[in-house]
C-alpha cells in the first residue's frame, strides 16, 4: 500500500473534523433561537464516531511513515472522544444559557481541540507535533476566555484572567518545547523519531531531550510548571476546566510517552533521574497545596496536579505495563475528574465561584449529585470499588515491578493526605446544613453526563477486567 | 444441594441484598424498614449458625469451598471457604449485627440511610472472615471500614468529642470538630494502614510469583527473609491500627466516643477484631520469618496496650471513653495471645475476640440505653440509677464481671487461655503485666458501676430514668446469655478455633511444633 496517501489512520480525525465543519454550516443555517441543537448534534457526533472506533480499522502508516495507527493511538483517541462527547453532552445547557449567540463557534473550537489531540498519539515525526500540539493549544485558550464579554462581577469575571495566564503559559511552553525539539533534529539529522531514537548520544541530545520534557512538563501541570493550572481552573468556564482537566492531560502524556519511552526508552538512565525528580515533587507539591484550597475548582486543580504524579509514576516506570497502567488509570481519570467538574457545574452554574460553602448540605438540595461527587471523590483518593483504586493499584504494582518500592510507598502515603482534602468536600455535602433548602435543578443531557461518568466509575470500579485487557493489548502495540 | 453448596456467600450477601432493598425503597420509613434490616441481619446470623453445624470437625480444614474468577490476569478470584476460627467468628458477627439491628429500633434521623451502610459494612466483615483470597480479603476489609465515616459523621453525637494532642491544631485550623473530628481522624488513621497493608499485599504478591492472591499460593511462598522483616511490620501497623494496636488506637476512643450505639457496637465488637485477625492470619500466617523476628516486639507492645487501655478507662470520666479505651486494653489481650504462638495463646486470642465482641456489644448497647435516657454520659454527675433502671444496672454489672474476667463467664476463659499462653511462651515476663491489668480492669469496671449505678440516687436530674423496654431487653438478653453461655459451656466454639489453630500454628513454628494445649 502507498503510505504517502494512506488516509486509513485518520478516518476518526477526519470525521471529527467533518463534525466541525458540519458545526459551522449549521450554525449559519440555523435559527438564533434554536443554536442548542448545535451542542447536542457535537455529543451524538461524537458518541457516534467513538462507537465506529469499535468498527473502523484505522490501523497502518500514513504519510510515509510520520504517521501511525494502531491499538495504542485508538486507545487515546477513544478516550479524547469520550470525554468530547461528555463535555458536549453535560456543557450544553451552560453553553447555551450564557453565550446563547457564540453557540456555534465554542463547539467548533472544541471539536479542532478534538481533531489536534487525536492527531497527537500518531505523530512520528516533530514537526506534526508541533502541529497537533498548537491545533490543540490555541482553541482551548480561547474556550477558556469564552465569557469574557460578559457582566464583570458574574461568574465569567476570572474568565480573562484565566485565558491569558494559560495563553502566556501555553505559549511559553510551545516555545521551550519547540527549541527541544529543534536540537533534538540538530543533534540526530532527523524530524522521525526512529531516526531520533537511532543518532548518536551527544550532550546536545540530551540538552534537547530535557528542553522538551521541560516544555511537555507545562502541558501536563506538572510541578514545577503547574502555576498557571489553580488560576485558569478557577476563572474558566467548569465544562471547559472539566475537558481541559482530563483530554490535554492525556494528550500530554501520550507526547511524554512517545518522547521518552518510544524515543528514549532504552536510554531511560538518564532521564529517570529527572523524572522520578518531577514525579516526587508534583506528588507532594500538589497534594499539599490542595489541603488549604477553599475553592471546589482551586482544589480539583492541585488535586489534578498530584493525579498527573501517579501518571507520571507509570511512565517512570518505563516499561509495557507501565504503558498498560497508564492508560487504564487515564481511562478512569476522564470519567472521574470530568464527572467531578460537572457535578460541580451542576451546583455552582451560575454562581461567581465554587466555594466550598455552596456545597453545604448537598444531599438534602440534591441527594443524586450528592452521591455522585461522593463517588468521584471516593474514586479520586483511590478507595476500592471504584475505578481510582484500580488505577492506584495498578500504578503501585507496575512501580514495584520496576524496583521503585520507595515510589510506592510515598504514593500510598500521600494518597493518605489526599483522602484529607477529598472528605472535607465529602464532609460539607453530607455532614453540614445547607444554607438554603431549594432543590437544585438539573438539565436532562447534564444528568445523563454524570450518570455516564457514574456508570464508568462506578463499573469500571466492578469490573476492570474489559478495560486492564484492552490498556494491556494497546500497551504491547505501543513501540511495536 | 443449593443452600449449602453456596452457604457461605448466601450469609454473606445477606445483609448486603437487605441494603440493597432499603435503597431500592425510598418510601421505607421506620419500622417497617428497621424489620427489613432485621430480616437481613438475621437471615445472615442463620447462615452462620447453618455453618456452625454443617462444619465437620473431624475432618477439619477449609470446608464450604466456593471459587469464582474476578480478575484471572491477576490470579484475583473470589475464593470462599470457613475454617475453625471462621465458624467461630462468624457466629460472633451473627450475634453483633442481629443485636445492633434491634440497639437501632430508638433511632429517628434518617434510619435508613443509616441502616443501609450499617448492613454494607457487616457483610465486608463476614466477608473477610471466610476469605481465602488476600486480595478479596482486602476489598472486604475495605466495605467492613468505610461506611464507617459517614456512620459517624453524619449519625454521631455532637459535643464530648473534640480534638486532644499534638495534631489538635491541625483540626482547630480546619474546623474539623466533634464527631466530624472523631470521623476524620478515625478514617485517615485506618486508610493510612490499608495504604501500609496494600504495599504489603502487592510485595508479596510478586515475591510469589506474581500469579496468584489465593492464600493457598502465598501461604507456602518463599518469601525473602528481608522482605519478610519489612513486610510483617507495614502489616502489623496496617491490621493492627484497626486492631487498637498502641500507639495507632487513639482513633477508637474518640470513634466510640462519637459514634451512635449500633456503630460502637459493631466497631468494638467486630471490627477492631479484623484487625487482630488480619495481623495473625495474613502477617503471621504468611510471613513466618518476619513473625520470628517481630514477635517479641508484637508481644510487648500487646501488654503496654493492656496497661494503658485500662490506666486510661481509669482516667476517663465519661462513660463511652471508659467502655472504649477497655476495649484498647482487651484487644491488647488479643494481640498479647497471638503473640505467644503458642496453642493455648492462639486459642485465647480467637476466643477472646469472640468473648470480647459479645461483652462490648453488651456494654455499648447498655451505654446506649443510659445516654438516650439520661442525655449525659458524664460519670461523676450520675448515680443510683439502679433504682429507675435495675435490669440495666444488673446487666451492666454483667458485663463488667466478664470484662474484669470473672470465672463462669466468657471473659475468664479467653483471658485464662491467653495468659496460660503467655506463660508458655519465651517471655513468660509477659503475664505479669497482663494480670495486673486485668485487676486495674477490675478497680475501674467495679468502680464506674458503683459510681453510675448505686449509692444515692437517683443523682439530681435523673428522676425521671425508666429500664429497657421491648426491643431494647432482646439486643440486651441476647448478649448476656451468649456471655453466660459461651462461660460456662466454652467448647460451642472452642473445638472449632482448637482445631484450626492445630493446623495453623505449624505453619508459623515450622514443622517442629512446640507448645502442650491444656484445653480442651
Amino acid at each position: 500500500m502507498n503510505t504517502l496517501v494512506n488516509f486509513q489512520p485518520l478516518m476518526l480525525d477526519l470525521m471529527v473534523l467533518f463534525v466541525g465543519l458540519l458545526v459551522l454550516v449549521m450554525d449559519v443555517l440555523m435559527p438564533p433561537g434554536r443554536k442548542r441543537g448545535l451542542g447536542q448534534l457535537t455529543a451524538v457526533a461524537l458518541a457516534g464516531i467513538f462507537a465506529l472506533s469499535f468498527v473502523v480499522d484505522v490501523s497502518g502508516v500514513a504519510f510515509s511513515g510520520a504517521y501511525e495507527g494502531g491499538a495504542w493511538a485508538l486507545f487515546f483517541k477513544r478516550l479524547f472522544l469520550g470525554a468530547g462527547a461528555l463535555v458536549a453532552l453535560g456543557g450544553t445547557d451552560h453553553v447555551d444559557r450564557r453565550y446563547p449567540g457564540r453557540q456555534g463557534e465554542f463547539w467548533l473550537l472544541l471539536l479542532f481541540t478534538l481533531v489536534g489531540m487525536m492527531l497527537l498519539p500518531g505523530a512520528r515525526t516533530l514537526v506534526l507535533f508541533v502541529v497537533a500540539f498548537e491545533l490543540m493549544g490555541m482553541p482551548l485558550t480561547m474556550l477558556a476566555a469564552w465569557p469574557k464579554t460578559e457582566d464583570p462581577t458574574g461568574p465569567g469575571r476570572r474568565a480573562p484572567e484565566a485565558a491569558l495566564k494559560m495563553y502566556l503559559v501555553s505559549a511559553a511552553s510551545t516555545a521551550i518545547t519547540a527549541m527541544g525539539l529543534s536540537l533534538l533534529f540538530g543533534a540526530a539529522g532527523g524530524l522521525r523519531l526512529d531516526v531520533i531514537a537511532a543518532a548518536p548520544q551527544t550532550p546536545l541530545l540530551w540538552l534537547g531531550l530535557f528542553t522538551t520534557l521541560g516544555g511537555l512538563s507545562y502541558k501536563i501541570g506538572a510541578v514545577p510548571f503547574h502555576q498557571w493550572v489553580p488560576d485558569t481552573y478557577e476563572g474558566a468556564p467548569t465544562p471547559v476546566v472539566g475537558y481541559l482537566s482530563v483530554a490535554p492531560k492525556a494528550a500530554g502524556l501520550a507526547a511524554i510517552s512517545l518522547i521518552l519511552v518510544e524515543t528514549f526508552g532504552a536510554a531511560s538512565a538518564r532521564w529517570l533521574p529527572v523524572v522520578l525528580f518531577i514525579t516526587v515533587i508534583t506528588l507532594v507539591v500538589g497534594n499539599a497545596l490542595a489541603v488549604p484550597q477553599r475553592d471546589a475548582k482551586r482544589l480539583l486543580a492541585y488535586s489534578g496536579i498530584a493525579q498527573m504524579g501517579y501518571l507520571l509514576i507509570a511512565v517512570a516506570a518505563n516499561n509495557e505495563s507501565g504503558q498498560a497502567v497508564m492508560l487504564f488509570y487515564l481511562a478512569g481519570y476522564v470519567v472521574t475528574n470530568l464527572g467531578a467538574f460537572l457535578v460541580i457545574e451542576a451546583v455552582c452554574a451560575d454562581a461567581p465561584d465554587a466555594d466550598l460553602s455552596r456545597f453545604h448540605g448537598l444531599y438534602k438540595r440534591a441527594p443524586g449529585l450528592a452521591f455522585a461527587l461522593l463517588i468521584f471523590l471516593l474514586s479520586l483518593a483511590g478507595i476500592p470499588f471504584v475505578v481510582g483504586f484500580w488505577a492506584k493499584l495498578y500504578v503501585f504494582m507496575a512501580a514495584y515491578e520496576a524496583g521503585l518500592v520507595w515510589l510506592v510507598a510515598l504514593g500510598a502515603g500521600l494518597s493518605i493526605l489526599a483522602l484529607f482534602y477529598y472528605l472535607r468536600i465529602a464532609k460539607v455535602v453530607y455532614m453540614r446544613a445547607p444554607a438554603e433548602d431549594t432543590p437544585i435543578a438539573v438539565g436532562g443531557g447534564m444528568r445523563l453526563a454524570i450518570a455516564l461518568c457514574l456508570a464508568g466509575v462506578v463499573g469500571f470500579g466492578a469490573w476492570p477486567g474489559p478495560i486492564v485487557d484492552a490498556a494491556r493489548a494497546a500497551a504491547a502495540a505501543f513501540g511495536g | 444441594m443449593f443452600w449449602h453448596a453456596h452457604l457461605l456467600s448466601l450469609t454473606v450477601a445477606a445483609p448486603f441484598v437487605a441494603a440493597l432493598v432499603l435503597l431500592a425503597a425510598p418510601d421505607l420509613k421506620g419500622a417497617a424498614a428497621k424489620t427489613v434490616a432485621l430480616v437481613g441481619a438475621a437471615a445472615s446470623f442463620a447462615g452462620a449458625i447453618a455453618v456452625w453445624a454443617s462444619y465437620d470437625l473431624s475432618q477439619g480444614g477449609l470446608q464450604l469451598v466456593e471459587q469464582y474468577a474476578l480478575v484471572p490476569a491477576y490470579g484475583i478470584s473470589l475464593h470462599l471457604a470457613v475454617d475453625g476460627w471462621g465458624v467461630a467468628l462468624l457466629l460472633l458477627t451473627g450475634v453483633i449485627i442481629t443485636t445492633g439491628v434491634l440497639a437501632t429500633w430508638t433511632l429517628e434521623v434518617r434510619e435508613r440511610e443509616f441502616l443501609v451502610l450499617l448492613l454494607v459494612l457487616v457483610s465486608g466483615v463476614y466477608g473477610v472472615f471466610v476469605s481465602q483470597d488476600l486480595f478479596v480479603f482486602f476489598l472486604f476489609y475495605e466495605i467492613a471500614v468505610l461506611p464507617m465515616y459517614l456512620l459517624i459523621g453524619i449519625w454521631g453525637s455532637e459535643g464530648e468529642v473534640e480534638a486532644k494532642g499534638p495534631f489538635a491544631f491541625v483540626w482547630r485550623r480546619f474546623k474539623v470538630g466533634g464527631r466530624e473530628y472523631a470521623a476524620m481522624k478515625l478514617t485517615l488513621m485506618l486508610l493510612a494502614g490499608s495504604a501500609a497493608i496494600l504495599v504489603a499485599i502487592v510485595a508479596m504478591f510478586f515475591a510469589a510469583g506474581g500469579t496468584s492472591f489465593g492464600f493457598d499460593t502465598l501461604q507456602g511462598a518463599a518469601y525473602p527473609r528481608s522482605m519478610q522483616l519489612w513486610a510483617f511490620v507495614l502489616l502489623w501497623f496496617g491490621f493492627g491500627s484497626l486492631g487498637g494496636v498502641f500507639p495507632f488506637h487513639t482513633w477508637s476512643p474518640d470513634g466510640h466516643a462519637a459514634a451512635p450505639t449500633a456503630v460502637s457496637m459493631l466497631h468494638a465488637g467486630v471490627l477492631m477484631k479484623l484487625g487482630a485477625f488480619g495481623v495473625i492470619r495474613v502477617g503471621m500466617m504468611m510471613l513466618p520469618d518476619g513473625a520470628a523476628y517481630w514477635v517479641p516486639y508484637v508481644g510487648a507492645v500487646a501488654v503496654l496496650n493492656i496497661v494503658w487501655g485500662a490506666m486510661s478507662a481509669l482516667a476517663q470520666k465519661d462513660l463511652k471513653y471508659i467502655i472504649a479505651y477497655s476495649s484498647v486494653s482487651h484487644m491488647g489481650v488479643v494481640m498479647l495471645g497471638a503473640a505467644t504462638l503458642t496453642q493455648d495463646g492462639w486459642n485465647g486470642a480467637i476466643y477472646q475476640m469472640v468473648a470480647h465482641g459479645m461483652m462490648t456489644g453488651l456494654f455499648f448497647a447498655l451505654v446506649g440505653l443510659v445516654y438516650h435516657r439520661a442525655h449525659s454520659r458524664w460519670v461523676p454527675g450520675m448515680g443510683g440509677f439502679a433504682k429507675r433502671m435495675p435490669g440495666v444496672a444488673t446487666f451492666f454489672v454483667l458485663a463488667g464481671l466478664s470484662s474484669l474476667g470473672l470465672p463462669g463467664l466468657a471473659g475468664f476463659v479467653a483471658e485464662f487461655l491467653v495468659f496460660l499462653g503467655a506463660w508458655q511462651s519465651d517471655h513468660a515476663w509477659w503475664a505479669v503485666p497482663g494480670i495486673i491489668g486485668a485487676f486495674v480492669t477490675a478497680v475501674y469496671v467495679l468502680r464506674v458501676g458503683r459510681d453510675v449505678f448505686f449509692g444515692e440516687g437517683p443523682a439530681e436530674g435523673f428522676e425521671e430514668l425508666s429500664d429497657a423496654k421491648g426491643t431494647e431487653w432482646a439486643a440486651i438478653v441476647a448478649l448476656a446469655a451468649c456471655l453466660v453461655l459461651l462461660g460456662v459451656y466454652p467448647n460451642l466454639v472452642l473445638e472449632f478455633i482448637h482445631q484450626a489453630t492445630t493446623e495453623y500454628l505449624p505453619l508459623v513454628l515450622g514443622s517442629g511444633a512446640t507448645g502442650v494445649a491444656v484445653l480442651p
